[in-house]
C-alpha cells in the first residue's frame, strides 16, 4: 500500500516532468534542467550521508570529475578521435566518479564522523588546488569547452532535447538509487549509520563496506556532474570549490536527509530559489542562509520530513482543519519576510557606491533612494514606519497562528478514541475514518 | 548436565598464557582457560579483575601483548573483529548495542545475511532472499519477539533490547558465543526471564558468560572460572568453586551464595 502510493506519486511526478517542456519558456526550461541535475546530485550525496551516515564535505570533487570526464568524451567525439553516442556520455562521469570514489573513499572511510568529513573536505580542496596546474586535464583558468555531438535523429542543439536527456538519466539514476536501498548492501548502509562498531562484530568488513557505499554515491554524483557538463558544454576548475560541496549539504538538509526524495526536493527548490533571487538581489545568499537556519531550527527534518510527517500523522479528511491555521501562519510569515526584505534591501541600496556618491553631491545630506520602483526618503516616517509595521503585524500574528496550528495539529493527528473522549461536535465523519484505520 | 559427557571433548576456545598491558600496567597476567564444546562457561571475578579486558581481547577489540587465543585450534589473537566473527566467535555487549533506527527484523537480518554470503550483495533485492528471511522469522520466534517484529529497535524496552542484542550475536551462528553480563541492570523478574531464554536458545551451543549475579551463574553455567587481578585462580563446577578458599578470600566477605 505504502509502496504503491509512493510509486504512483513517482509516476505522476515523472509524467508532469515529461510534459513540462511544452509549457516552459527557454529560460525556465534551462532552470528546470539545472534543478533536475541538482536533485540528482543531492540524492547521490544522500546515499552516503543519509543512509550510511557519511557526511561528505567534498562531494564537489566527484561532481567536477564527472563533468570533466564528460567534457573529454564530448571533445574526443568533436575532434573525431573516436565515436561515442552523446546520450551515453554520463556513463563516463559514472566510471570516473566511481573510481575516484573508491580511491578517495578508501582513505576517508578509515575514519568516521567529523574526521571523515574533514578528510573528504581536504581531498576535494587538494583537487581544487592542483586542478588549475594540470591544464591538460582541467584546462587553464577558463577550463575546457566543447559542443554536444548529434546522435541518431537528435542534434542535442535545442534545450528541450537536453531536458529529456537529463530527465531520462535523473529518472533512471533515482530509480537505481531507490533500488539500492532495497539490497543487502543498502540495508547494511543503514546499520553502518546506526552503529558501525556493532556491524564489525557481526562479521562485516566495515571499512570495505563504507568504501563501496561511498564509491556508489560518487558514481551517481559523477553522472550529475556529467549532465551538467552536457547542459553547459563547458566547465572550469572552480567546480571543485568548497562552496559547491557546501551547497549540496545545505540543499540536502533543507530537503531533509531522513527521507528518500526530500533531498531532491530541497535541491530543486533551492536551485530555483538561487536562480530567481540571484537575478533580483545581491543579498540572495543572505536569504538562502536565513532559510537554512529557519529550517534547521523549526523543521529539522527538512521539507521531506514535513511532508512525511503530514502523510503519516494527519488522518485522511482531517486536512480541512489545518488549512485556516496554515494560511494564517503563511500570512504572518509573509509579513515578516516583507519586513526583512525591505530592511535588507534598503540597507543594501544605502551602502552602494552610487548612493554614497549621491549623498556627497548633495553636501552630505541624506537623499531619497529608489527601491521596488518607488522613492523612499531616509528621514521620512514612512520609510521607517513601513518595516516596523510589517514586523509588528507579523510578530503579532505569529504567536496566534502558532497556537491555532498546534491546536489544529493535535486535532488532526489525534487517535480516533482520544477524539471521541473529548467529544468533538464534528465527530461523525471522524469516527468512520477511525474505523477505516 | 550436557557437558558431563563431553569433558573429554576438544576445547573450542583456549587461552594460553594470555597477557595484556596498557603502558606499564599489566591488566591480564597470564590467563589459561579452556572452554569445551557444549559447555556453558562462566567467568566471574571482583570489579577490576580484568573481565572486560579479557573479553575485548578474545573478540578482537584489543590486541594481546603476548600469549595465544585458539579458536577451534587456530590462533585468532590480534585478528580484526570481523574476521574473528567469521571464524566462529561472536560476542554480545554489556551496553545495549543494536541498530536503533532499524526494525527488530532488520537488526536480525543484518546478522543473518552475512552468513548467507550477502555481505556486499548489490544486484538482488533483500526481500527476495527467502532463506535469509525465513531464518529471520525463526529467530524472532525463538527470541519471543514476534509482537515487536516491525518496531524500531530503539523503541524496545531495555530488556527486549538486550535480548535482541544477544539474538544478533547468536544469529551469526558462532561456535562460541560470549555474553558480557547479559542480565546487567535488569529486575529480578527480567533476570529470571532472560536466563531461561538464554538456556533455551543456546541449547547445545558453547557459551562463555561474564556475570556478576551469582544466582545467574549457578543456574545457567556448568563451569566457572574465577578471575582475580588478571589471573584465573580457580576453575571447576559451580559447587567446588563456591567451596574454594581462595575464591572466598578474593571476594573479601562478599557473599558467595
Amino acid at each position: 500500500m505504502k509502496f504503491s502510493r509512493s510509486f504512483m506519486l513517482a509516476i505522476v511526478a515523472l509524467a508532469i516532468l515529461a510534459t513540462l517542456p511544452l509549457f516552459l519558456s527557454g529560460n525556465l526550461l534551462n532552470a528546470a534542467i539545472k534543478m533536475m541535475i541538482a536533485a540528482l546530485f543531492a540524492l547521490a550525496f544522500t546515499l552516503a550521508m543519509g543512509q550510511a551516515g557519511m557526511l561528505s564535505f567534498g562531494h564537489a570533487a566527484y561532481y567536477g570529475l564527472g563533468a570533466f570526464a564528460a567534457l573529454h568524451l564530448m571533445k574526443g567525439v568533436e575532434q573525431q578521435l573516436f565515436w561515442f553516442p552523446t546520450p551515453l556520455v554520463p556513463l563516463g562521469g559514472a566510471v570516473v566518479g566511481f573510481l575516484f570514489g573508491l580511491l578517495f573513499g578508501w582513505f576517508a572511510t578509515q575514519r568516521s564522523g567529523v574526521y571523515f568529513s574533514m578528510v573528504t573536505l581536504a581531498l576535494a580542496e587538494l583537487l581544487f588546488t592542483i586542478a588549475p596546474t594540470l591544464s591538460g586535464v582541467f584546462g587553464d583558468e577558463s577550463g575546457i569547452s566543447t559542443i554536444r555531438g548529434a546522435w541518431w535523429v537528435f542534434s542535442f542543439g535545442p534545450d528541450n532535447q537536453v531536458y529529456y536527456l537529463t530527465l531520462a538519466w535523473v529518472a533512471i539514476c533515482s530509480l537505481l538509487m531507490w533500488c539500492f536501498t532495497q539490497t543487502p548492501l543498502g540495508r547494511l548502509a543503514l546499520a553502518l549509520r546506526d552503529n558501525e562498531h556493532r556491524v564489525r562484530f557481526l562479521g562485516f568488513n566495515t571499512h570495505l563496506a563504507r568504501t563501496l557505499i561511498f564509491a556508489i554515491s560518487c558514481l551517481f554524483t559523477g553522472v550529475a556532474g556529467a549532465l551538467l557538463a552536457i547542459a553547459n558544454e563547458a566547465t572550469n576548475y572552480t567546480i571543485f570549490a568548497a562552496g559547491a560541496s557546501a551547497n549540496v549539504v545545505l540543499q540536502t538538509f533543507i530537503g531533509g536527509a531522513g527521507t528518500f526524495f526530500g533531498p531532491a526536493l530541497g535541491a530543486a527548490v533551492m536551485t530555483f530559489f538561487a536562480r530567481v533571487t540571484s537575478d533580483l538581489t545581491r543579498s540572495w545568499l543572505l536569504y538562502q542562509g536565513v532559510i537554512f537556519v529557519l529550517v534547521m531550527l523549526f523543521a529539522p527534518g527538512g521539507l521531506g520530513g514535513l511532508v512525511a510527517t503530514h502523510a503519516q500523522k494527519v488522518r485522511a479528511g482531517a486536512w480541512r482543519g489545518l488549512i485556516g491555521p496554515y494560511a494564517l501562519a503563511l500570512l504572518a510569515g509573509l509579513l515578516l519576510v516583507a519586513g526583512l526584505v525591505f530592511t535588507v534591501e534598503s540597507i543594501h541600496v544605502v551602502l552602494t557606491d552610487a548612493y554614497l556618491a549621491a549623498t556627497r553631491a548633495a553636501g552630505g545630506k541624506w537623499v531619497p533612494f529608489k527601491l521596488f520602483g518607488t522613492s523612499f526618503a531616509p528621514d521620512s516616517p514612512v520609510t521607517w514606519g513601513l518595516p516596523i509595521a510589517l514586523f509588528a503585524a507579523g510578530g503579532l500574528l505569529l504567536p496566534i497562528a502558532r497556537r491555532m496550528t498546534l491546536a489544529a495539529w493535535r486535532e488532526a493527528t489525534a487517535l480516533p478514541d482520544v477524539v471521541g473522549s473529548t467529544a468533538s461536535p464534528s465527530s461523525p465523519a471522524r469516527k468512520s475514518q477511525g474505523a477505516a484505520t | 548436565m550436557n557437558a558431563s559427557g563431553m569433558t573429554a571433548a576438544e576445547p573450542v576456545l583456549e587461552l594460553k598464557g594470555l597477557r595484556k598491558s596498557f603502558g606499564e600496567t599489566q591488566i591480564i597476567r597470564g590467563v589459561d582457560l579452556a572452554v569445551k564444546r557444549g559447555q556453558r562457561h562462566a567467568l566471574i571475578g571482583p570489579n577490576g579483575a580484568g573481565k572486560s579486558t579479557l573479553f575485548n581481547l578474545i573478540s578482537g577489540h584489543y590486541v594481546p601483548t603476548s600469549g595465544e587465543i585458539l579458536l577451534n585450534g587456530e590462533s585468532i589473537a590480534g585478528l580484526a573483529p570481523h574476521i574473528i566473527n567469521r571464524r566462529g566467535l561472536s560476542r554480545s555487549f554489556q551496553i545495549t548495542n543494536v541498530f536503533p533506527r532499524m526494525s527488530v527484523a532488520e537488526n536480525l537480518r543484518i546478522s543473518i545475511m552475512g552468513r548467507h554470503g550477502h555481505r556486499f550483495t548489490l544486484f538482488q533485492a533483500i526481500s527476495a532472499l527467502k532463506a535469509v528471511n525465513d531464518e529471520v522469522d525463526e529467530y524472532i520466534r525463538k527470541l519471543r519477539l514476534e509482537r515487536r517484529r516491525n518496531d524500531l529497535a530503539g523503541d524496545l524496552a531495555y530488556s527486549e533490547q538486550r535480548i535482541l542484542e544477544m539474538g544478533m550475536s547468536l544469529a551469526t551462528e558462532p561456535s562460541v558465543l560470549i555474553l558480557d553480563e547479559p542480565t546487567a541492570g535488569m529486575s529480578r523478574e527480567e533476570t529470571a526471564y532472560i536466563v531461561e531464554l538464554i538456556r533455551e536458545v543456546t541449547e547445545g551451543r558453547t557459551l562463555l558468560v561474564v556475570e556478576h549475579d551469582m544466582s545467574v551463574v549457578f543456574t545457567l553455567c556448568d563451569q566457572v572460572s574465577v578471575l582475580v587481578y588478571g589471573e584465573v585462580i580457580a576453575t571447576g563446577d559451580p559447587a567446588s568453586v563456591r567451596a574454594n578458599k581462595k575464591v572466598q578470600e578474593a571476594y573479601l566477605g562478599e557473599e558467595v551464595h
